[in-house]
């Protein structure tokens, strides 16, 4: 009978013989002290980003909410004003009209674009011959600036100019910057080209993750494309819809440089904004209070939809 | 209650200089340290390399008198001008000295050291009166003039040949008369910029001060063009904007002036641009400089630019040697030659007889008004001009738009 010779008994699981153990641990660390250990070296990390948050975003906001109770005048002056910007504001038509020019805008916008980016993100997500230059061609806008492009499609919306060629037949003819109902489509329009192609993006990395063999059953059961995007692609699109529509929302409520650059808010303030209401009160007529006033409310506006659309899209999540 | 930054920050300032005081026993500039002066200006001579050449050839020239100061100058463009100052100016970064008009003065007046204690007294009296009233505030005068601009009537010779009109516009009525004559020919009688960002002492103002019309009352208590005077001059350019006398795209957008029709020689006459805009596209033989248009007044605008220096200035007395400096009437006139502008100076006597163009427009600049003193001039323009474009579009009718206009500005009169 052999005997196998006493082999040195292996380490205990994780233990080592130097005294560490083989997930690296110093021995006697518990799992919590080294999970409390990682946050904090992880907190250093985000430190430099968390105090740039806090001075130039977080401070900035109280600070403009703190001066929505105040006139300041740039020469130093400070006067308590307590609730009478906002008393002002709600008794502005001006304030009332900009808020109906920033919703119509909005309403518009926000739907076209997030259909616009679904429709191109399902047009271009499979590979196809030429597929690439298609997704690089949509995104383009996104990247081309929008002072340039609004020199251009002032031409473009101009009297003499191709859209008001095309739209003739149908009786819309004429520049639709000079009109104070076609205003806001118009510049509907410019922004849906300028931000659909973001919108693109994120929903073609969302549609990654619908299993293809989902779809495939689906067509084998005999479902059409309307019923399988239905079905199967949109529910698993929510929560990303959810994302865009938030910011599409907030960058429509926050519409300011379309309409610098192509309208200043006319015609007869057919596409006064709220941000360039803020933009003039602030920076034109140096009336910071009022100003302020105006985007605490666009803050609050912000808030609300926000909280509405959580609740209705992102319901089920 | 009332908070007073300034008091507080003169409370630091003074604990500051005594605790200096303390330390040292000198401050900046009494032990012979340098003292710097800074100043901010725009484009006023368009070419940049020109202009640059002025301001280092008369920085250089002060500098070799005052070996103590140094000057620091930055060429700031026009666009958004008021934003950048304003912002400067609350985060108390703003420049010692800085090109304003009178509007600009109004609107800053409260963050503005005075000149009158920094000019000399013969320089001062060497100002032009109406130059002089444009730039004095409750009595004090707020900035050192340097240069003097007027709007005349430009006419275009290639359009009226191609109409065949040989008689050029004296009045609203000369005006009227010639407008369907040109309208055959597809030209324009005049044009007018109603976009928001166009000042309406370039546009509107001038036709309601012609009508006899005024902004403001008397007292700058009350806005006053909803006038029988405004609805008159407002009923002239919404009467020319329904009959297409006038280019439609201009009511609302700002196109490149290569894209309009004045530069296509398709707009007859203007006060709404100059000939420094027209040259490249009409040439010179082309541009007819005529008096301001009249109807109960004849009056144009025209504005004057100065060096004002703002509150905040580090040392007041070297920035004020600077002003009085760059604005003397030796550097005055270089400076208005150079720009194409026009003297507030009674020294410098007439700057271009030799220009036809230019001593034209000249001759005008007693008949000119450089707008509104008003603090709150540019806000009230924020609310009138999106009711004139509601009347020239035809969606308010003249009465209706000065009417509601005048209701959203009242409450800007502070």
């Amino acid at each position: 009978m052999t005997t196998t010779p006493t082999q040195p008994r292996p380490p205990a699981v994780g233990g080592r013989p130097d005294g560490d153990r083989r997930d690296g641990r110093p021995p006697g660390l518990t799992k919590r002290v080294l999970a409390r250990r990682e946050a904090r070296i992880a907190l250093l990390f985000v430190l430099p980003a968390f105090l740039l948050f806090l001075a130039f975003r977080f401070g900035p906001a109280i600070a403009g909410v703190g001066l929505s109770f105040f006139d300041y005048d740039i020469s130093g002056e400070l006067d308590w004003e307590g609730l009478k910007n906002f008393e002002r504001m709600l008794a502005d038509p001006t304030f009332w009209q900009a808020f109906g020019v920033t919703l119509a805008y909005s309403v518009l916008a926000v739907p076209i674009s997030l259909a616009l980016s679904v429709a191109m993100a399902l047009g271009v997500r499979r590979a196809f011959r030429g597929s690439r230059f298609f997704r690089s061609v949509f995104f383009l806008p996104v990247i081309t600036s929008l002072v340039l492009a609004g020199a251009i499609f002032k031409w473009i919306f101009s009297t003499d100019g191709p859209w008001s060629a095309i739209m003739a037949p149908l009786g819309l003819g004429g520049s639709w910057l000079n009109s104070t109902v076609l205003v806001i489509p118009a510049l509907v329009i410019v922004g849906v080209w300028s931000r659909f192609g973001y919108g693109m993006l994120i929903v073609i990395a969302a549609l990654q993750d619908v299993p293809r063999e989902h779809e495939e059953a689906a067509l084998m059961d005999g479902a059409g494309a309307w019923n399988r995007f239905r079905y199967i692609v949109l529910p698993r699109l929510k929560p990303t819809l959810f994302f865009l529509a938030v910011i599409e929302t907030t960058a429509s409520f926050q519409v300011f440089d379309l309409v610098y650059v192509m309208t200043q808010g006319g015609p007869a303030h057919a596409s006064y904004s709220l941000v360039y209401m803020l933009y003039d009160q602030g920076f034109k007529y140096t009336d910071y209070g009022y100003a302020a006033a105006i985007g605490v409310a666009l803050f609050v506006m912000t808030l609300v939809v926000a909280l509405i659309q959580r609740r209705v899209i992102g319901r089920q999540k | 209650m009332r908070y007073t930054k300034t008091i507080t920050a003169a409370a630091v300032a003074a604990t500051a200089a005594l605790a200096l005081a303390g330390c040292s026993g000198s401050s900046g500039g009494s032990d012979g340290s340098k003292k710097t002066v800074t100043m901010w200006i725009y484009p006023v001579i368009a070419d940049e390399a020109k202009h640059k050449g002025f301001w280092d050839e008369t920085v250089k020239a002060f500098e070799a008198e005052h070996k103590d100061i140094t000057v620091k100058y930055e060429i700031y463009p026009w666009a958004n001008r008021d934003e950048s100052l304003s912002t400067a100016i609350a985060a108390g970064k703003g420049p010692d000295l800085v090109y304003l008009i009178p509007d600009q003065l109004s609107t800053y007046q409260k963050s503005i050291e005075p000149m009158d204690s920094y000019l000399p007294s013969a320089q001062k009296k060497d100002i032009l009166d109406n130059v002089a009233e444009s730039v004095t505030i409750d009595g004090k005068l707020m900035a050192a003039p340097i240069l003097t601009s007027a709007n005349a009537l430009m006419c275009d010779a290639k359009a009226f040949e191609a109409a065949g009109v040989t008689d050029y516009p004296k009045t609203w009525d000369d005006l009227e008369k010639l407008a369907p004559t040109f309208k055959e020919k597809g030209i324009y009688v005049t044009q007018y910029f109603g976009s928001p960002d166009v000042t309406l002492n370039m546009t509107f103002y001038p036709v309601l001060w012609q009508a006899g019309g005024s902004v403001y009352n008397k007292d700058g208590s009350k806005v006053a063009f909803d006038s029988t005077a405004g609805t008159k001059a407002l009923s002239l350019i919404s009467d020319f904007a329904a009959k297409g006398y006038i280019e439609k795209d201009l009511i609302s957008t700002m196109p490149a002036l290569e894209q309009t029709a004045l530069a296509t020689n398709n707009v007859a006459c203007t006060w709404q641009s100059g000939p420094s805009d027209v040259t490249s596209f009409w040439g010179e033989d082309a541009i007819k400089i005529l008096p301001p248009l009249t109807d109960e007044k004849q009056v144009s605008y025209g504005t004057v630019g100065s060096l004002a220096m703002l509150k905040g200035a580090k040392d007041k007395e070297a920035a004020g040697e600077f002003a009085a400096f760059a604005t003397d009437a030796e550097n005055s006139k270089k400076f208005d030659l150079a720009s194409n502008f026009f003297s507030p100076l009674k020294s410098t006597g007439e700057l271009y007889a030799d220009d036809p163009i230019q001593s034209a427009i000249e001759k005008t600049i007693p008949t000119s008004k450089v707008g509104e003193l008003q603090p709150s001039a540019r806000a009230v323009m924020g609310v009138l001009a999106p009711e004139i474009q509601a009347a020239l579009l035809g969606t308010k009718t003249p009465e209706q738009a000065l009417k509601d206009a005048a209701a959203a500005a009242q409450p800007l009169i502070k």
